[in-house]
C-alpha cells in the first residue's frame, strides 16, 4: 500500500511537468489555432537557459524560476511577430510545418553551441533533502515541482477565471471565430497569449533542469507525450490539459511499476481509448462537424 | 444616429464562393431600422452564408455591404460587431467554458444608448438570473436562445442576424422569442432573420425574401407571403 | 555488345594507368607499386553531430592526425606510406547509413581502411563491407561482442572495448568487493537486454545475485518508480545499463531518491564526457570498467597534453583508442612495405603492442579481439577533484586476459 502511496506521488510529481507545458500548448492552440510543435524545443531551451545562466551569470534556480519564463516570453513574443503571425489564415498546417522547422534550427543550434552530451545543473540548495512521512519517502524536489505545478496551476487558473482578460482567453481559446463575431479583437491577445504558452513551456524547462539531462534533444519525446496530454484533454480545452498532465503522470508511474516495458505505451493507449469513447477528448466541446 | 439613413443595411450584388464552389449568386437586399426581415429558402441554398458574409466572417466574397452608411467591405468582424451588428448564430454559439453571466459580459457594450443593462436582461430573463452562475451550455435549448439574444441586445447592437432562433425549440418558447423580437423591433432595432419555420416568420417579420441556389429568386411582403404559404411550404419541401 | 566491352575496359585501363601516372610523377616514386593509389586514406566514420558526437566524434580526426604525424616524424624519408590521407563521414549512429557511407568511402575515397563507428547495429553493417571489399576496419566506438563472435572476418579488428569487458570488469569486481545483492535497470532494446545479459552472468558467476532486472522504455526520461522499484529489495547495488542522455536522467533522480552514498550504482557504459556534462559531484563514487582515462600514469597524461594543445580539451578512450588504432596500423603497413590488406592483417594478427593506449596488448589471431588492460574505475568526490576532467580514480586494474572473453565458438574466420 506505501508503495502504490509512493507511485501515486511519483506520477503527480510527473505529472505537474506534463500539465504545466500542455496548458501552454491549449491555450496556444485554442487561441491560435496553431498546433505549436516547437514546445518541446522550447522546453528544452528553458533547461539550457537555466544551465547556461548559472554557469555564465551564477544565476540561481530561484532566479532561473522567474527570468527564464520571461525570457521564453520574449523569444515567444518575436517568434510569432516574425514568423507565425504569416501563416494564421493559412490551413493549421503550414503553422505545424513552420513550428516543427523552428524546433529542428533550434534543436541544432543548441547541438553546435553546447554539445550533445549535455549541460551541468545541480539540485538547488535546500531543495537536495528527502521527505518522509511513516514508510513513504519523497525527494523534496519532487514534493516541490508537485506543489509548484499545482501553484502555477491555480495561478493561471484563477487569471483565465477572475479576469476580464481571462474570460476573452476562455473565450477565444474555446471559439476565437465566434468572439471575433461578437467584437472581441482577438488578434489583440494573439501576441502575448503565443508569449505566454511559450513562457510556460520555459517554465516547465527550468523545473527539469534538476532533475533531467539537459541536452538539445530533451524535448523531443517530451513534446510526444505532451500532444497525447492534449489530445486526451480534449483539444483547445484548458481544464483538459491540467486534468489530462497528471492523469498523464500517473499513468506512467503505475505503468513504471507495474509493467515497466510498456509504461510509455500505456499513455498512449489511455489516448486511443479516450479518442474512441469521446472523440473530442475528455473536456473537448463536442464538435457537430 | 441611425435615424439619419432609411436603410440601415443594404447588401449590394454579394457573390461567395467556398474554394471553387459559388454559394452565394449577386444577392442584394435591403433592411430598414425597425424592420424585421426573413430570409427564406432550403437547406444549403446560401442563407447562413449569407449571414456570415455580412457579420464579416466568410472572406471569399465580393460584392458590397454597407451598414448605417459605411462600407464594410475592409472592416474585420470584430470591428462590425463594434459597429453595431449583433450575430446570434444557428448553433447559439454559447460558451461552455464561460458562465451565464460570462456569456452575457463578454462582448464590449458598443452603444451604451441602445445596450439592455444587465439588470434589464434579468428581469427580462429571470431564468438567466437564477442560473447566471452555471456554465453556459448547461442551460436547455430555449434558455442558450435566449442568451445569444440577450447577449447581442446587451452589447446594444442595432441590427440582430438571427440563424434559425426557432429550431427545434418548444412552440412556447418560439411564441416566446416571438414576442422578444416584437419588443426590440419597437425599440428601432433592425432584424435580419434566416428561417425556415414558414408559420413562425409570417408572425414577426415585414417581408421576406426566398432564396434559392444561392439567388434571391422572390422578393414578398408579409401579406403575400401569408396568402401563399402552402405554396411556399411545398417549395421549401416541409 | 562485346566489342563494347571489351573497348570499355581498355579505356578504364588507359585513364587508370594515366592516373597512376600522374600520381607517380607528383612525388618521389619508390613507394608508387606497393601502396594503392600512391597514398594511404584512413576513413573515420563515426557520430559527428548526434549522442556520440563528443565521446569521438569530430576530435577523433585529431587523434587520427596525431598518428599520422608519429608515424611520419618516427620512419621520416624511410617511411612507406608518405602520402597519408584522412576522410570523414557521418553516420548518425543508423546502421543504413554507415553501410552506404563504408561503401563510399571504401570505393569512391579509395579508404584502405575504416576507423571507429559506434553504435553496434553501424559497426555490424560496416564489418560486412569489410568483408566484402576486403579491405580493413578497426572498431573502436561500438561495443557488441559479435564483432568478435558471429560477425568475424579476416578484415574486422574489434580495438578498444566490448560489453563483456564491461559486465566482467563492473560486475565481476564490484561482487568480489562485497557488492553481492543486484537490481538491474535497463533500456528495452538490443544493447541494452545484451548488457543485462552480460551483466547477469558476470555477477552470477562471481558469486552475486541478482534480486530484479528491470525494463525500461528508450528513451525515457522519468525514472523516478524505476528507481523506488529497483531500491524496494535492498540490494548493496543498483546497476544502470541506459546510456548517454537516459544515463544522466537517471543519475540525476538516482540522486534527487537520496540514494547516492547509500547504495552503489554501477554504470553499464559510461564515459568521461557524461560525468563532464553532468557534474562529477552527481556522479561521485560511481563505479565503472574504463578501458582508458588520461590521467592514469605520465604517458597518458603526456599524450592528453598534446590532444588538449589541438583540441582545448581531454581526450576520451575513444579518442586515444582512435589514435593507437590508426598508429598500428601504419606501423604494419611500415612492417609490410604496403598497404595491401592482406599482408597488413599478416602483419596485425598475433602482435603484441604497448602503447599509450594498449598496455598488454595483444591482437589475438583466432577472433581480431584486442585484448588489453581495462580498468575499474569510481567517480571521484568533488574535493579530489585537482583540474578539469580530473575525475577517475583507479580502484583495479583488470589484466589484459582477464579482461576480455574466451574466443567465441561463433567466430568463423
Amino acid at each position: 500500500m506505501s508503495a502504490f502511496l509512493q507511485y501515486t506521488l511519483q506520477g503527480l510529481a510527473a505529472g505537474g511537468f506534463y500539465a504545466l507545458a500542455a496548458l501552454g500548448l491549449a491555450v496556444i492552440f485554442g487561441v491560435l489555432g496553431v498546433v505549436n510543435f516547437s514546445h518541446g524545443a522550447c522546453y528544452m531551451l528553458g533547461a539550457v537557459a537555466s544551465a547556461v545562466l548559472l554557469d555564465t551569470l551564477g544565476l540561481s534556480f530561484w532566479w532561473a524560476l522567474l527570468v527564464v519564463p520571461v525570457l521564453m516570453f520574449v523569444f515567444g513574443v518575436l517568434m510569432e511577430r516574425l514568423l507565425v503571425q504569416w501563416l494564421l489564415r493559412l490551413d493549421p498546417l503550414y503553422n505545424f510545418l513552420l513550428t516543427f522547422g523552428i524546433t529542428l534550427v533550434l534543436v541544432d543550434l543548441v547541438k553546435r553551441r553546447y554539445g550533445v552530451s549535455g549541460l551541468p545543473y545541480q539540485l538547488p540548495p535546500g531543495l537536495d533533502g528527502r521527505v518522509t512521512v511513516g514508510s513513504v519517502s519523497l525527494s523534496l524536489y519532487q514534493v516541490f515541482v508537485t506543489l509548484f505545478a499545482v501553484l502555477v496551476c491555480v495561478a493561471v487558473w484563477a487569471l483565465l477565471t477572475q479576469t476580464r482578460i481571462g474570460m476573452i482567453v476562455r473565450a477565444s481559446t474555446e471559439d476565437a471565430e465566434r468572439s471575433r463575431a461578437l467584437g472581441i479583437n482577438v488578434g489583440r491577445w494573439v501576441t502575448p497569449v503565443f508569449g505566454f504558452g511559450i513562457g510556460l513551456a520555459g517554465l516547465s524547462g527550468v523545473l527539469a533542469a534538476p532533475f533531467r539531462a539537459i541536452t538539445a534533444d530533451m524535448g523531443s519525446n517530451f513534446v510526444i507525450i505532451l500532444f497525447a496530454v492534449v489530445v486526451i484533454g480534449g483539444l483547445g480545452s484548458i481544464l483538459g490539459a491540467v486534468v489530462a498532465g497528471f492523469l498523464v503522470g500517473l499513468v506512467e508511474a503505475y505503468g513504471q511499476a507495474y509493467a515497466p516495458s510498456f509504461a510509455q505505451v500505456l499513455i498512449f493507449v489511455l489516448m486511443a481509448l479516450v479518442v474512441l469513447v469521446r472523440p473530442s477528448g475528455l473536456f473537448g466541446r463536442e464538435e457537430a462537424a | 444616429m441611425s435615424g439619419m439613413s432609411r436603410v440601415m443595411l443594404e447588401v449590394d450584388g454579394l457573390s461567395a464562393w467556398y474554394g471553387e464552389a459559388r454559394v452565394l449568386a449577386d444577392v442584394s437586399l435591403t433592411v430598414a431600422p425597425g424592420e424585421v426581415v426573413t430570409l427564406v429558402g432550403r437547406n444549403g441554398a446560401g442563407k447562413t452564408t449569407l449571414l456570415r458574409s455580412v457579420m464579416g466572417l466568410h472572406h471569399q466574397v465580393e460584392g458590397t455591404v454597407t451598414f448605417e452608411g459605411r462600407d464594410l467591405r475592409r472592416v474585420r468582424a470584430d470591428a462590425r460587431a463594434k459597429a453595431g451588428i449583433g450575430w446570434v448564430p444557428d448553433d447559439r454559439g454559447i460558451y461552455a467554458s464561460l458562465s451565464v453571466e460570462e456569456n452575457l459580459t463578454l462582448p464590449p457594450v458598443v452603444s451604451p444608448g441602445d445596450a439592455w443593462s444587465l439588470e434589464r436582461v434579468y428581469e427580462q430573463f429571470p431564468v438567466l438570473h437564477e442560473r447566471r452562475a452555471f456554465p453556459g451550455t448547461k442551460l436547455s435549448g430555449g434558455e442558450q436562445q435566449m442568451l445569444a439574444m440577450a447577449r447581442v441586445l446587451r452589447m446594444g447592437a442595432r441590427l440582430l442576424l438571427l440563424d434559425e432562433p426557432s429550431e427545434g425549440l418548444a412552440p412556447v418558447i418560439v411564441q416566446r422569442i416571438g414576442e422578444i423580437i416584437r419588443q426590440i423591433k419597437a425599440s428601432g432595432v433592425a432584424v435580419l432573420l434566416v428561417e425556415q419555420n414558414v408559420a413562425f416568420a409570417s408572425t414577426v417579420a415585414d417581408r421576406h425574401y426566398l432564396l434559392a441556389q444561392g439567388r434571391v429568386v422572390e422578393s414578398l411582403d408579409n401579406e403575400t407571403f401569408q396568402s401563399r404559404t402552402t405554396q411556399l411550404l411545398e417549395y421549401l419541401g416541409i | 555488345m562485346h566489342r563494347k566491352k571489351t573497348l570499355a575496359l581498355a579505356a578504364t585501363a588507359v585513364s587508370g594507368s594515366l592516373v597512376l601516372a600522374a600520381c607517380g610523377g607528383g612525388g618521389p616514386s619508390a613507394s608508387g607499386g606497393k601502396i594503392s593509389d600512391g597514398k594511404v586514406v584512413l576513413g573515420l566514420l563515426n557520430d559527428q553531430s548526434g549522442v556520440y558526437k563528443d565521446l569521438s566524434g569530430p576530435n577523433s580526426k585529431v587523434a587520427i592526425q596525431m598518428a599520422i604525424d608519429d608515424y611520419k616524424a618516427k620512419y621520416g624519408d624511410k617511411a612507406v606510406a608518405k602520402d597519408i590521407e584522412i576522410v570523414t563521414a557521418d553516420h548518425q549512429n543508423k546502421p543504413d547509413i554507415a553501410n552506404t557511407k563504408a561503401q563510399e568511402m571504401y570505393d569512391r575515397d579509395k579508404a584502405d581502411i575504416i576507423l571507429d563507428v559506434p553504435t553496434s547495429s553501424a559497426a555490424l553493417a560496416v564489418a560486412n563491407q569489410a568483408k566484402a571489399k576486403k579491405k580493413l576496419f578497426i572498431d573502436i566506438g561500438a561495443g557488441t561482442t559479435a564483432l568478435t563472435g558471429k560477425s568475424c572476418n579476416k578484415y574486422t579488428f574489434h580495438w578498444a572495448y566490448d560489453t563483456y569487458m564491461l559486465a566482467h570488469g563492473t560486475g565481476g569486481v564490484v561482487v568480489k568487493n562485497g557488492g553481492k545483492k543486484w537490481s538491474i535497470v535497463y533500456p528495452d532494446y538490443a544493447f541494452g537486454q545484451d548488457m543485462n545479459k552480460s551483466f547477469t552472468a558476470a555477477v552470477q558467476q562471481a558469486g552475486g545475485t541478482i534480486q530484479q532486472s528491470i525494463p525500461t522504455p528508450f528513451p525515457n526520461d522519468n525514472f523516478a518508480t524505476y528507481i523506488t522499484k529497483a531500491q524496494s529489495t535492498n540490494p548493496d547495488v543498483i546497476g544502470i545499463m541506459a546510456a548517454g542522455g537516459d544515463l544522466i536522467n537517471f543519475v540525476k533522480q538516482f540522486n534527487q531518491a537520496g540514494l547516492q552514498g547509500k547504495t552503489d550504482l554501477a554504470v553499464g557504459l559510461m564515459f568521461i564526457t557524461d560525468i563532464h556534462s553532468l557534474g562529477v559531484d552527481q556522479f561521485q563514487g560511481t563505479k565503472f570498467t574504463d578501458a582508458w582515462y588520461w590521467n592514469f600514469d605520465d604517458q597518458n597524461r603526456a599524450w592528453a597534453d598534446k590532444f588538449k594543445e589541438k583540441t582545448g580539451t581531454r581526450p576520451s578512450f575513444a579518442h586515444a583508442g582512435n589514435y593507437s588504432a590508426a598508429l598500428q596500423y601504419l606501423e604494419a603497413v611500415q612492417r609490410a612495405g604496403t598497404d595491401d590488406a592482406d599482408a597488413v592483417v599478416k602483419q596485425l594478427e598475433g602482435k603484441k603492442i604497448n602503447d599509450v593506449f594498449l598496455r598488454n596488448g595483444e591482437i589475438r589471431a583466432a577472433d581480431h579481439s584486442v585484448l588489453h588492460d581495462a580498468y575499474l574505475v569510481q567517480v571521484k568526490n568533488k574535493s579530489e577533484v585537482k583540474e578539469d576532467w580530473d575525475y577517475e580514480k583507479v580502484l583495479e586494474t583488470i589484466p589484459a586476459q582477464e579482461a576480455f572473453g574466451p574466443v567465441s565458438g561463433d567466430c568463423k574466420m
